[in-house]
Formats: structure tokens, sequence, C-alpha cells
């Protein structure tokens, strides 16, 4: 089992390797997003200071790539409904499972390696943080990406068609991106928004961050982004798995 | 139980009666029955080259992702290598090779990666799937191209890699699901070699395919199948055999006036209207040819044209189903 979700990891990675640009361009847009926006808010922190926002929106750019990046993980998997693909992987004797699960640990594997690239642009922005704080922020894009990317493979296979997918990806990116508090924290919201907000995933995820980055290793949302991250991402992976039998009709 | 004769020796495939309803979807929530296959039973041996021949639509790729283990059965039940299709699947899995319609190539790998990672997932190690590999390539001419990323290579080409892929595991069964479909004679005739080839090493092949002169030149035995359902069943010889040996075609302008003369002759076993034109089958042409020509002349039927040839499978496609396979939907 672990050895057959290593070899597609390994394979998925291989190719990955070939084609460096992808990942590269990903990480763009969450810099940029640092570089651009998180001067324009050192005027809401406390003591109007540029390392105080950092600590506030880098935890964001890291869900950021988490979002525009493993969301449309499955893409690539729609065309390999058609080309045979996955039909031959199907009737191997891969564990179903690990078809789409290699693909997913590369998938987190990528999501951590670009969060170590944002945060090395951070660094030098100013940003000081923990080790501690650091590995744990990693690891938590880590399950961040567990979900994510599992949630887009089973949304691949379900819906099958390039098109289909991408309007419903980008249906939910801006409420589940406002929602999460990725532009400005929900503290700033109303209570309704902070209790639909609750319902939101990732905003676990953008609270159990700035919590991390903040030194505040005791605060409830740590363990429960991991919590929900980890039982969601098993959701995900048994949905994309049920998806890919429906492949056969 | 099965009425399908074979000769007697180990059975490698093994289905009887053999059925899938699809539910498709039709839009705005309404879903309709799709009955792909109707009652199929075979019996394949080990060790020869089996054919599906049927036109688009017949049920071809449903019944072989059934045997398979891809597509669940609605009813009826199939045996592959000795393992049931739906309750020892992973024991199925083991035993064979499956080649699809698609081909299953990963387009942005080089083939080489894609055959070491099927290797692997067979339980080789990577030594042993480099090695596995690089016979494949030599087998089938791969060499040189297996670094190159797929995507860059020919239909051909791309055909060899899907086929290398099926084979890795040396399994003693393989699924060839319209292995010629869109190549170029040359490719064709080499992809027959190949297949070829595999049965004398003592594989054992069950493919589709739609054309006719592929079923006659390569299987040893096959199945036509038309609307989910076998409607022959046979060695190439013996199905043309039965129908006869020659067919004469004929056109005319009173077809059925025609039709009525000549199925009157004791020689003529058989006649058939396709189109404008008339076939009738008759054993020895050469010789009938003069006196079924004295019979119409008598009725003074004018012919337009008349031509004279071996009877293929397409005569028996069209004796059982009524179209030409040419022609069928
Ligand atoms: N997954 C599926 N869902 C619904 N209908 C299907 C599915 N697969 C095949 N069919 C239908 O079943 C019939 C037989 O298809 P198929 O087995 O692909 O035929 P062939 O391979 O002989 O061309 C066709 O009418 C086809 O549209
Ligand atoms: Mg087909």
């Amino acid at each position: 089992m672990l050895r057959h979700t290593l070899l597609f990891t390994g394979y998925e990675l291989g190719v990955m390797r070939r084609n460096l640009a992808w990942p590269i361009i990903g990480i763009m847009q969450p810099v940029l997003y640092l570089l651009l926006f998180a001067p324009l808010l050192t005027s809401i922190t406390p003591n109007g200071e540029l390392t105080e926002a950092l600590i506030v929106f880098t935890p964001a750019a890291l869900v950021m790539i988490a979002l525009f990046g493993s969301m449309f993980a499955g893409f690539g998997m729609i065309n390999e409904t058609r080309n045979g693909v996955l039909e031959r992987l199907a009737v191997s004797q891969a564990w179903r499972p690990a078809i789409i699960l290699g693909r997913v640990v590369k998938d987190m594997l990528m999501l951590v390696l670009q969060s170590l690239l944002v945060l090395g642009v951070a660094a030098l922005m100013g940003l000081r943080i923990s080790l501690a704080a650091m590995g744990l922020m990693l690891l938590l894009m880590a399950v961040t990406g567990l979900f994510a990317a599992n949630l887009s493979y089973g949304l691949a296979l379900a819906v099958r068609d390039e098109n289909g997918m991408s309007q419903i990806v980008q249906f939910f990116l801006l409420p589940l991106m406002l929602l999460s508090g990725l532009m400005l924290p929900m503290s700033l919201a109303p209570d309704w928004m902070q209790t639909v907000a609750k319902f939101n995933p990732l905003y676990y995820a953008v609270e159990a961050g700035r919590a991390l980055f903040a030194g505040d290793f005791s605060d409830s949302d740590i363990p429960i982004a991991f919590g929900i991250f980890l039982v969601l991402g098993v959701l995900a992976l048994t949905w994309s798995v049920r998806s890919l039998r429906k492949l056969a009709g | 139980m099965l009425d399908i004769p074979t000769n007697g020796e180990n059975v490698i495939i093994e289905a009887h009666d053999l059925r899938k309803t699809f539910i498709a979807k039709r839009g705005r929530g309404k879903t309709e029955e799709v009955e792909a296959v109707r009652g199929i039973d075979l019996a394949v041996d080990e060790g020869e080259i089996f054919a599906c021949l049927g036109p688009n639509g017949a049920g071809k790729t449903t019944t072989v992702r059934m045997l398979a283990t891809f597509t669940i059965p609605t009813s009826g039940t199939a045996r592959v290598a000795g393992f049931d299709v739906v309750k020892e699947a992973a024991k199925v899995r083991e035993k064979i090779g499956y080649v699809g319609q698609a081909g299953g190539v990963d387009d942005n790998a080089p083939g080489r990666e894609s055959l070491v990672l099927a290797g692997r997932i067979a339980g080789m190690s990577r030594k042993e799937a480099l090695a596995r590999a690089e016979e494949l390539f030599a087998a089938f001419s791969l060499s040189e191209i297996a670094d190159r990323p797929v995507k860059t290579l020919s239909g051909g080409q791309k055909r060899r890699f899907s086929l290398a892929i099926g084979l890795v595991n040396r399994p003693p069964l393989v699924f060839l699901d319209e292995p010629t479909t869109g190549l170029d004679p040359q490719n064709r005739a080499n992809l027959w070699d190949e297949i070829r080839a595999l049965r004398d090493q003592g594989t054992s092949v069950l493919l589709t395919t739609h054309y006719l002169d592929e079923a006659d030149a390569l299987c040893d035995r096959l199945v036509i199948v038309d609307h989910g359902e076998i409607v022959a069943e046979g060695t190439p010889e013996k199905l043309k055999k039965e129908l006869a040996g020659d067919v004469v075609t004929l056109r005319l302008d009173d077809l059925d006036g025609a039709r009525k003369v000549l199925a009157a002759q004791p020689y003529i076993k058989e006649t058939q209207v396709e189109g404008d034109s008339l076939r009738a089958y008759l054993d020895d042409g050469e010789h009938g040819l003069p006196t079924l020509l004295r019979a119409l002349e008598a009725e003074n039927l004018a012919i337009r044209s008349i031509s004279l040839d071996r009877a293929t499978l397409d005569d028996v496609f069209l004796k059982h189903t009524g179209r030409s396979l040419r022609d069928a939907a």
C-alpha cells in the first residue's frame, strides 16, 4: 500500500521536475501578495510595523498557495480519464487509493516546498519566527494540501470536464478566500460573517497559522485545524476512490 | 453448460451470459438505460488469438472491460485465468495485461518512465523493471525513442508503447481493444506480426476489432457481435464455409425478381440484398457463374454489372444481421 503510494509519488515528482516552471509560477501570486499587500496593511497593526503585518499575512499567503495551487491539482487527472491511463491503472495490480494518494503526496510535498520559498521571501522582508513555529506551519500546510488536493481529485473524477471543473472551483474560490480571513482578519468582520467562517475549513488554517506565528502555541485553533484537515482529507480521498470506480460506468 | 466448442485445451476465459446495462445521463436529471452487452458466452483457449469482431457500439469494449475487471457486470459470470472477475478481481489482475482503446500511455513522460512504473507496480524491483523495460524496447523497436516524451511520438510508436506496458508483467493473457485502429497499413502489418509473435510465445490474446481483414488474417477463432449479442462464432474458415466459398455480386433493376430466380437454383446457397446490389452465395463460383447467367437471361433480367469474389467475414456479418459491417452504425 505504502509502496505503491510512494511509487506513484516518485513518478509524479519526476514529471514535475521536467516542468519546474509551473510550481514556480504558482508561488508568484502569494509572493506578490506579500510584497504588495502586507505593506498596505501596516497601518492596521498596533504599532504600524511591517513585521507585525507579516505575522498576520504570511500564513494567509501560504494558505493562498493551497487554494490557488492544490485546488487545481485535479485538472491533469481529467485528461487521464480520457487517455486510458486511469483505466489501465485501475486493472493493474496497484492498490487503488494509491493512484490518488500518490499524487496527493506529491502535491503536499510541492506545497511545503513552495511554502518554504514564500517563508524565505517573508524572512527577507523582516519576518522572524521560531523554528518550532515554522515546522508546525509547514506541517499544517501539508495537511491543508492533503485536504485540498484530495478534494480537487475527487472533483475532477466526478465532473470529468475541464470547463465544468474550472467553473466550480472559481465559484468557490472567492467566498472561501474572503471567509477565511485571507484578505483581512475575520475579527474585523460582523458577527454573522464570523459565524459563517466557522464552517470554512480554511479559516482554521489561517487562524492556526497566525497563532503559530505569534508564538501562541496553546491556541485551540491549532489542534482544530490539524484535526479538521486530517478528517476531511480522508473523506475526500474516499470520495475520489469511489469516483474512480464510477469511471467504469 | 457452454455450447461453444473449444479445442479441448485449457480455457483461459470462460464467460457465461454476461450482461451490462449502463444508466446514462440524458440531461435535465433524466436517465436512460443502455443495454451495452446482452448475454455473451465466451470460451477462449490458452494460447490462441481470439477476436471480437463487430461494428462501433456493438459492446466490444464493454465486454473486454468486464473481463479485465474494470467494469462490473450487471449479471452473468466470467472466469479469467481460473478466477472470478468480480470476486477474485485482484487475482485476475495479476494474470492479465490490458491495452485499452485509448492506449493509456502518459503523454507527459518518456515511455521508459511509464514502463518502469508499471513494472514496479507489478512487484518488480527498480533493477528488474529497468531490465524488463529494455527487453520490451528491444522487442518492439522502441529503444531509440524510450527517453522522449510520449507526446512527441507518432501514433504507431505510441501504440507500441501501450502494448509494451500491457506486457510488462509477462501476463499469460492480454486484452487488446482495437489495437490497430487509426494506424497506417505498414504499422498495422507490423503490429499483426507482433501479436502473432506473442501467441507463438504462448500468450493468449483477446482482441477486438471492427476490421474484417484483421479478424480474418490474425485470429484463430472469433465471435461476431452486434447490438451486444454474439451472432456467429467459430474459426474464420468455418464461418465462411458455412456460408459458401464464393459470392456473385449483381447490379440490376429488378432486384426482387432476380432474387426469386436465383433462390430457386439448387447450387445457390443463399441470397442477400445489400443496397442496390444482390449477392448470391455459391461454392464453386467459376463453374456456377455461366449457369447463373443463363438462368437470369431466361427470365429476361437485364444485368448492369457483375463480379465474382471469395466470400469474406463481411458476408457472414451480412447474413446474420442483414447489414454490411462497413455500413453498420
Ligand atoms: N460508461 C458508459 N455509460 C453509458 N453508456 C455506455 C458506456 N460505455 C459504453 N456505453 C454504450 O454502450 C454501447 C456499447 O459500447 P462499447 O462497448 O464501447 O462498444 P464498442 O466497443 O463495440 O464500440 C454503446 O451504445 C455505448 O454508447
Ligand atoms: Mg470500443
